[in-house]
């Protein structure tokens, strides 16, 4: 399941959120929407310079490695294609060339009302400039988590697929390194939604604006267990047994910082 | 081996209090010591465990060097004991193994929060402070959600609708309507507490307990001491804990607690006590699926009978087997995180000795049991009391 819109013009293929041109979407931006596109392309090696420059926020670990540990593409400064980001809009670009002569216009299939579009970018805003209390996940956690957390990637034990990752396992013993990858699907076990005033402080300013935050309890066919916020589910309330997709999206953001992760979209 | 007797028990009232960590301290070991029948002062204390979580930040370091140093336990060995809504019920534990192994004769274990004295905002921060942070609070939860997950699945498993929820709800509200100690004295309809705020789909506003400030202290002695403070004991018969994942979704099953069931296995054992004998047991209902799983999981009711359990009233005072809750339960009489767990054992210590206030006495009550949990069931006491040794 692809939520990006995509077109090829001149052997450079250009990718817009689901909102269209003008926004990325509540959890989305420039990032987001570039690893849609380079999920759905068969993989090689990219250059990302310019791309970067064109992200709003910071992410809290580098792009290389977000890109890396989501996708199959390997960054390279000689890389064979090019990511680039039109400066003024949410259209990424994917080709041979650095340079975009013609930037495309993309379908919009979803609409969102202006003001709203504008309170949940002035949230992003602020909730970015926010201090951490001292809830945050330690970068060092952050970074070697972070191919679990944005693909899925999993270590294997006697006991089985073993996912988040851990050290040991219940015998007190080392487990290998990742060595195995999840599905991208998993079915829901359970699901809340929680009112805007029972949403985690971290969603605080976003969640009254998105009507509170819908999470869900997810088992793998493999066996592990996650729980994943969900997006995208404006219009689709989850049921026990039903299928979830992932996407890599925003989480959250604070200390100027973007963290990323992956959240499920009902199948 | 030595055995263990409590003879103090005092607690502030919960809720929304106008005092602040030392003044509530304070009237905690004030109760507390003048419970006790014969003389008995907080200088004769040989430790003191102190549960809390801090809430809010406040004075999170040394914070039990400051709560004895302004209630006359000056100079005494003390810490705090930090384990999420737990604390305070480990501080017991804690307090009961130091007796146990000869290493003091009298030790006070307690447990205090503020919690309402905080914005909104930050009070919502430390709610989810103990739950897994890296893996499910930045996945939207706090703990309605985690909870709110669990009841879901339990009607999903067995045939159980909110409808049991709300039964939990009215019976607490009811039993702490009378307590005066309550945080929230209201008596609550069916109809009412069917019908409120959702807070996280399923769980409403009538499933979840308050954020509460007090604070509670028992005083413990070996069992030569015993008599010299008092006539009518209470015997701490038996004491168990146990932990478990602390993400939900890293557990077996999402309906079980099993650090509950791990603590009250040993805490029967040690006590050499059945389910079926406990005549009162104070059970941590933060949301009113806890005490549905609590129920299954100390034994009081089959597996994925805890529903229909609260439907038949069963817990009601004096009507079923067991009264549960007789204080009214974290749902009614409070949730001071830190405070709960020995404010738990407050209840028992008085109803144990006949000592509670017509109507909410538990007739001829010779067993008590408590059952603290802290956060979705990652750490778990649970110790068992007795009127005989």
């Amino acid at each position: 399941m692809m939520t990006i819109s995509k077109t090829s013009l001149d052997n450079t293929t250009f990718a817009t959120s689901a909102y269209g041109e003008e926004w990325a979407g509540p959890d989305g931006d420039r990032l987001t929407i570039a690893l849609q596109l380079l999920k759905s392309e068969p993989a090689s090696t990219v250059q990302i310079d310019s791309f970067i420059e064109s992200l709003e926020y910071t992410p809290s670990t580098p792009v290389s490695s977000i890109i890396e540990s989501t996708t199959d593409w390997k960054v390279d400064s000689n890389g064979q294609y090019h990511l680039v980001a039109s400066p003024s809009s949410f259209i990424v670009a994917l080709g041979k060339d650095d340079t975009i002569s013609q930037w495309p216009t993309l379908p919009l299939r979803k609409a969102i009302e202006e003001g709203k579009k504008v309170a949940i970018e002035e949230a992003w805003r602020n909730e970015i400039s926010g201090v951490s209390q001292g809830a945050y996940v330690s970068q060092s956690q952050h970074v070697l988590a972070m191919p679990s957390r944005l693909g899925l990637h999993a270590q294997e034990d006697d006991s089985g697929i073993v996912w988040p990752p851990r050290q040991l396992n219940a015998e007190g013993e080392r487990i290998p390194p990742v060595s195995n990858k999840l599905d991208n699907s998993a079915s829901i076990l359970t699901w809340t939604r929680l009112s805007a005033a029972g949403a985690p402080s971290e969603f605080s300013l976003r969640a009254p604006l998105l009507g509170g935050v819908s999470t869900v309890l997810v088992e793998f066919i493999s066996g592990p267990k996650g729980v994943f916020m969900l997006t995208d589910d404006e219009d689709g309330q989850p049921s026990i047994g039903q299928e979830v997709s992932f996407e890599v999206r925003r989480l959250y953001g604070q200390d100027e910082f973007i963290h990323y992760g992956l959240k499920a979209l009902l199948i | 081996m030595v055995d263990v007797a409590m003879v103090g028990a005092g607690q502030t009232k919960f809720g929304n209090h106008p005092l602040g960590l030392k003044g509530m301290w304070s009237e905690a070991i004030e109760k507390a010591f003048s419970s006790v029948d014969n003389d008995c002062l907080p200088s004769m204390v040989d430790e003191a465990f102190i549960g809390s979580i801090a809430f809010g930040g406040s004075q999170l370091g040394n914070t039990a060097a400051l709560l004895t140093e302004h209630s006359g336990m000056d100079g005494v060995s003390v810490r705090r004991v930090e384990n999420a809504c737990a604390s305070s019920g480990f501080a017991l534990r804690d307090a009961w193994m130091t007796i146990k192994s000869g290493q003091a004769d009298i030790v006070v274990a307690g447990g205090i929060e503020k919690m309402n004295d905080l914005s909104a905002e930050r009070k919502r921060y430390w709610l989810g402070v103990s739950g897994d942070t890296e893996w499910e609070r930045l996945a939207g939860l706090t703990f309605p959600g985690t909870y709110a997950l669990t009841a879901r699945r339990y009607f999903h498993e067995f045939e159980s609708t909110h409808d049991d929820l709300v039964h939990v709800s009215v019976k607490n509200h009811m039993h702490g309507f009378d307590n005066e100690m309550a945080h929230l004295r209201k008596d609550v309809s069916f109809e009412k507490a069917s019908s409120g705020a959702m807070v996280a789909d399923p769980l409403t506003l009538y499933d979840c307990c308050p954020t509460s400030d007090g604070a509670s202290a028992v005083i413990l002695v070996a069992d030569h001491l015993a008599h010299q403070f008092t006539d009518t004991p209470i015997w701490v018969k038996g004491s168990g804990a146990g932990s478990d994942k602390l993400a939900l979704h890293d557990r077996p099953s999402l309906t079980q607690l099993r650090a509950t069931q791990l603590a009250s296995q040993k805490a029967y054992s040690i006590a050499n006590v059945q389910p079926n004998q406990i005549d009162l047991a104070e059970v941590h209902d933060c949301f009113t699926i806890a005490e549905v799983l609590a129920t299954e999981d100390l034994g009081f009711a089959g597996r994925g009978q805890g529903g229909l359990y609260a439907r038949n009233g069963e817990g009601r005072r004096n009507e079923g087997d067991v009264t549960i809750n007789a204080s009214g339960g974290l749902k009614s009489k409070g949730h001071p995180l830190g405070a709960t767990g020995t404010g738990q054992a407050v209840e028992v210590f008085k109803q144990l000795r006949h000592q509670v206030e017509a109507p909410r006495q538990v007739r001829d009550a010779e067993l008590g049991l408590t059952h603290n949990v802290g956060g979705s069931g990652a750490t778990c006491a649970v110790h068992i009391f007795g009127r005989e040794r």
